[in-house]
This record gives C-alpha cells, structure tokens and sequence, in this order.
C-alpha cells in the first residue's frame, strides 16, 4: 500500500512541477508574425467596389459593411446598410462581436483603402477570421460605380460588359438615393456573434 | 468492541485519494462544461427564498437579500445549484445503496453526547454554517474548493478561514466528538 | 472550446440535465468517500479521521494542475470560467462562523445532503439548520448591509493579487498537499490507536 501511495505522490508532484513548464500562452487569440506578414502580402483581403455593389444590389445577407471612418464622415456620406465603427473604437465594448460571425464576410471601409487596411491588421492580429477591405474605398466607389468612366471602344468586351454593370449600379444607388435621401433610414440589420459569457456561478 | 475494531481496520469506504482524484476531475468536468464550480449552500438558499416568497411575497420582494434572487420569469428554485443538489441526494442515495448504507433514520453522535443533543448541536452547527456562507459567498464546495481550484483569492481565504478556525476551535468542542 | 455551455458548443436546455448529472456524480463521490457521516468529517479536527482532508485536498490539486493543462492544450479559457468574487473582511467573517458551524454541526451543506440520502437524521437537521441560518441571515440583512459588500476587491485570482503565475500556487499547493497527507498518516495511526469506540 505504501508503495504505491509513493508511486502516486511522485506522480503527483511531476505532473505539478510541469505545469511550471508549459510555456505561456497569455495571448491565446493573437496569430504569430509570420502568419501575420503570410495574410498581409497576399491581396485576397481586398475585394473591389464592383464585387461590393453586386452583392448589395444582390441583397447578399452574408454581407457586413463596416464603415471605419468618423461618425461625422459617416453621417455625411455612406453606402447604404452600412455600419459605423470608426477605427479609434473598434476595440470598445461589443464592437469586436460584429466580426468572426461564420459565414459572414465584413467589409471595412474608408475614404481610400488606407484606414480600413488597418482595421483589417487589427482584426487579423486579434485572429478574426472573414474580413475583407474595400479597394479603393470610397473614392473609389464613386469614380466606378457612381461616376462610371466610359471605355474605349476597342477596349475589350470585359470592359464593357463592367461598364454596363457600373452603369446599373449608378442608377441603382443614385436612383434610391433620391428616393430615400442618402440611405439614412436603412435598418442596419446585422447578426451579432454570440456573446461569449463569463460563467456566473454561486454556491 | 471487536467489530468496532475491525470497522476501524476496514470500512467499507472508497479510498480516499480515489475519492479526492474523482472529485478533482469532476470539478474540472463540470469547470469544463459549465465554467464554473461546484456549489451546495445556494439551493437552500433558494429554498429559503422560495418559501419567503410563497408565504410572504411583499415581504420577500421588499428584502433586499431576497429580493435580488427573484425573477418574472421562473420561481427561485429554477437555479442551477438547486438541480444540481438534486443531483448529490441521487447520488448519495445511489452510494449509498451500492455499498449497503441506507438505513432508517439514525444518528451519528459522539461517545460522550445524547442522541437528542446531538441533533440539536447539528440545528445551531447547520444555522451558523447557513450564515457563514452568505458572507462567504458560498460554502466549502463552492467557496473553499472550487473557488481555490480556480485560483480565486476568495477561494483560498474562505478555505484557511473555514479550516484555520475549525482547529481553532475544535479543543473547546472535544466532548462533542471525541 | 471551453467552458462549453457559456460558449454555446451546449445549447441551454441541457443546462439543468448536466445539472442533475454533475450533481449525481458529486454526491456519489462524497457518499463513496465517507462525508456521509458526521463523526468521519469532525474527525479531521480531532486527528482520528482524515479523510476530509485526504478528499478535498487531492480534489483540489488535481483540479488546480488538471486546469492549467486544460487551459495549455487549450480545452478551456481560464479568462472565461466563473471566479469567485473576493469580499475581503465579509468572507474571512464568514469562514470563521463556518469553522465553528462545522465544528459544532459536523457537516457542510454538500455533505448534509448525502447524509440525507442515506437516512441520517443529523444530518437532516443540519440542513434544517442551514435553511433557517439563511433565513435569519435574509432577514437580519439590512443591519449589516454595508459589512457585507464591503472589501469588494471584485473576480480577482492569486495571480492578479500577488503576480505569481498560476503554476508556481499549483506547485505549493500540491507540495503542501502531499507533505500533509504523508503526516496526517502517522497522526491518525497514534490517535486511533488510544480510540476505544468509533464506528463508521
């Protein structure tokens, strides 16, 4: 009896004496450089303003635009069912749980591309999957989609066929735009993550 | 006197490091599964604003303890810890027949002390203890061993509180027990 | 992934199932272990029987080192599991009445449960006790309503309080454990050996 009550309290005590060893992960949830530097080389997370407006136009629900410019930017100008998050609070209360939602692809969005590719590092250091910045931002939006330029004529058919598309699109938001002034009204319907509890407990 | 020696030699009880590595890893089950400890002193305590609340609802609404555990929704005996006490009488109740110790009622006392003494002690033990665990925030499950499992400060101070004085003051108690 | 249920991976209707459940597997535990009975429980205090503290420590090490290798393997988030939240002088008050009540009543709430189980009748009006503590102390609460929410230091751990990593409190914690087993070995041995009545 005694010598197994010695097996076990070694066994014990090695098992506790390695808990002194398990190298610490205190940030669990961030990813590591060169994974980091792996997402920012490659220009996946970009996704161009024709690709934004179709899915719009689309009702695409898996969709999230979060806009990451000031609110007073925002209340100026902003794409219709999109959200403001501005950059200086992204990490506040709440807001983080817009993002890392399955199946939901947020899209930042600034003035040009530069503000909401810091809010996409942002994220991605913090390990969220499924964001996406908008190229070219909104600067872009308008000269593509709002004020679409006309191709040449011996510009191939592809181009065209964008310019037609651009064209729809034009009149698409200018036109609802005019109707309901600057998508202000638009319900921001958005799916939360689950809000990952801290267990309450009591005895 | 014989048996008695032998019963002392043999009980017919698990070993108690088996019992503690079980408990170790039920504790880390239910931490796993529900993120917090185990606990016991809270369904009496939902009891107790249960039947408050049935024999005096203004009373029970107006207390400022009481009052807080109540809710629209469901009665205060709708908690976790009140199933899971549930839960311990079934599981004694199962120990208990497994290993052939379910008897009608009967007392355990020390030599020294009546039967009827006894289950008086038991009621003051019991009422100090009830109270001890609303300052404590939960009693030697809850409290004292999940709490220190989990590295709450709070854990490790009811814990050497509860302990510390027991030894304290077991010598003033001896004819109780011994 | 874990804790489960607060992550969602378990829905919430199955709450109260694994309540009963977890609840099923204590109480066997602490019936299989002896804290069914009043005299094996006091024992600890008086050096004939150490089983509580055999129980509850061994308990305590392997879910302190079981927990900080979960965390490592990443089975849970010690940031998201419930951490009880320290009252400085209320709980040092409070496990003082405790200390007495256990001495005196020769239970504690989880254990007076499983006594019940098994048709003891101490252990019935322990719980009978536990109840009308709770009760004075609901109605008695507006006189120490100040005392008992003062010293809020809030959810802290060891590890906030001190800044000593988790594993070094594991480590104390099991060192001390096993040392007090190995000498409460021989206490018992001498003192059971003067004992002339004691049945489980």
């Amino acid at each position: 009896m005694n010598r197994n009550y010695i097996f076990l309290t070694i066994l014990m005590l090695v098992l506790a004496i390695g808990t002194l060893f398990l190298t610490g992960n205190d940030e669990p949830t961030q990813i590591a450089p060169e994974e980091l530097l792996q997402e920012i080389i490659q220009p996946t997370r970009y996704i161009t303003t024709d690709q934004v407006a179709k899915m719009i136009i689309q009702g695409d629900p898996s969709l999230l635009m979060v806009d990451v410019r000031p609110a007073a930017e925002y209340e100026e100008f902003a794409l219709p069912g999109s959200l403001n998050i501005p950059l200086e609070q992204l990490l506040n209360d709440g807001n983080l749980a817009y993002f890392g939602v399955p199946g939901i692809r947020v899209v930042f969005i600034s003035n040009d591309d530069i503000r909401a590719d810091q809010t996409w590092v942002l994220t991605k250091r913090l390990g969220i999957d499924g964001t996406y910045v908008m190229k070219g931002g909104l600067n872009s939006w308008m000269q593509t989609i709002i004020d679409p330029s006309q191709p040449n004529a011996d510009a191939p058919s592809v181009d065209h066929q964008l310019y037609a598309f651009r064209k729809g699109a034009q009149i698409y938001f200018t036109g609802a735009e005019s109707a309901a002034p600057d998508g202000e009204n638009v319900e921001v319907q958005v799916r939360r993550r689950e809000k990952t509890n801290v267990a309450a407990g009591g005895c | 006197m014989i048996s008695d020696k032998t019963n002392i030699e043999k009980p017919k009880y698990i070993n108690p490091y088996l019992g503690g590595v079980l408990l170790g890893l039920l504790i880390l089950a239910t931490i796993y599964i529900t993120g917090r400890g185990l606990g016991a002193s809270g369904a009496i305590k939902s009891a107790v604003v249960t039947t408050s609340n049935t024999v005096a609802p203004k009373a029970t609404e107006a207390n400022h303890y009481m009052g807080q555990f109540l809710s629209d929704d469901h009665s205060p005996m709708y908690t976790w810890l009140v199933f899971e006490s549930l839960g311990v009488l079934i599981g004694g109740l199962l120990s208990g027949i497994i290993f052939g110790r379910v008897k009608k009622w009967r007392t355990d006392h020390g030599p020294r002390i009546t039967i009827k003494k006894r289950l008086i002690l038991a009621v003051i033990g019991g009422a100090l203890f009830g109270l001890g665990s609303q300052f404590g925030r939960g009693c030697t499950s809850g409290a004292a061993l999940s709490g220190t499992a989990t590295f709450a400060l709070g854990g490790v101070i009811v814990m050497f509180a509860i302990f510390g004085t027991g030894y304290a003051v077991a010598y003033f108690f001896r004819k109780f027990w011994i | 992934m874990g804790p489960l249920i607060p992550n969602g991976v378990i829905g919430g209707g199955w709450d109260f199932v694994i309540a009963i459940l977890l609840g099923v597997a204590f109480g066997f535990i602490l019936e299989a272990s002896g804290f069914s009975s009043s005299r094996n429980l006091a024992g600890v205090f008086y050096g004939y029987n150490f089983v509580v503290l055999r129980v509850f420590f061994t308990a305590l090490i392997v879910a302190m080192v079981g927990l900080l290798y979960f965390d490592y393997v990443g089975w849970l988030n010690l940031s998201q599991i419930f951490i009880l939240p320290t009252f400085l002088t209320p709980m040092i008050v409070g496990g003082i009445i405790m200390g007495v009540g256990f001495v005196i009543g020769g239970f504690c709430p989880g254990t007076s449960f499983t006594g019940i189980a098994i048709g003891k009748l101490d252990a019935l009006f322990f719980t009978i006790g536990l109840y009308l503590g709770i009760f004075g102390f609901s109605l008695a609460y507006p006189l120490f309503e100040n005392f008992f929410t003062s010293g809020d230091l809030g959810n802290v751990t060891l590890m906030e309080i001190t800044g000593i990593p988790a594993p070094y409190f594991a480590v104390a914690f099991t060192v001390v454990a096993l040392a007090a087993f190995w000498g409460t070995m021989f206490i018992e041995k001498r003192v059971r050996k003067n004992m002339k009545q004691y049945k489980f």
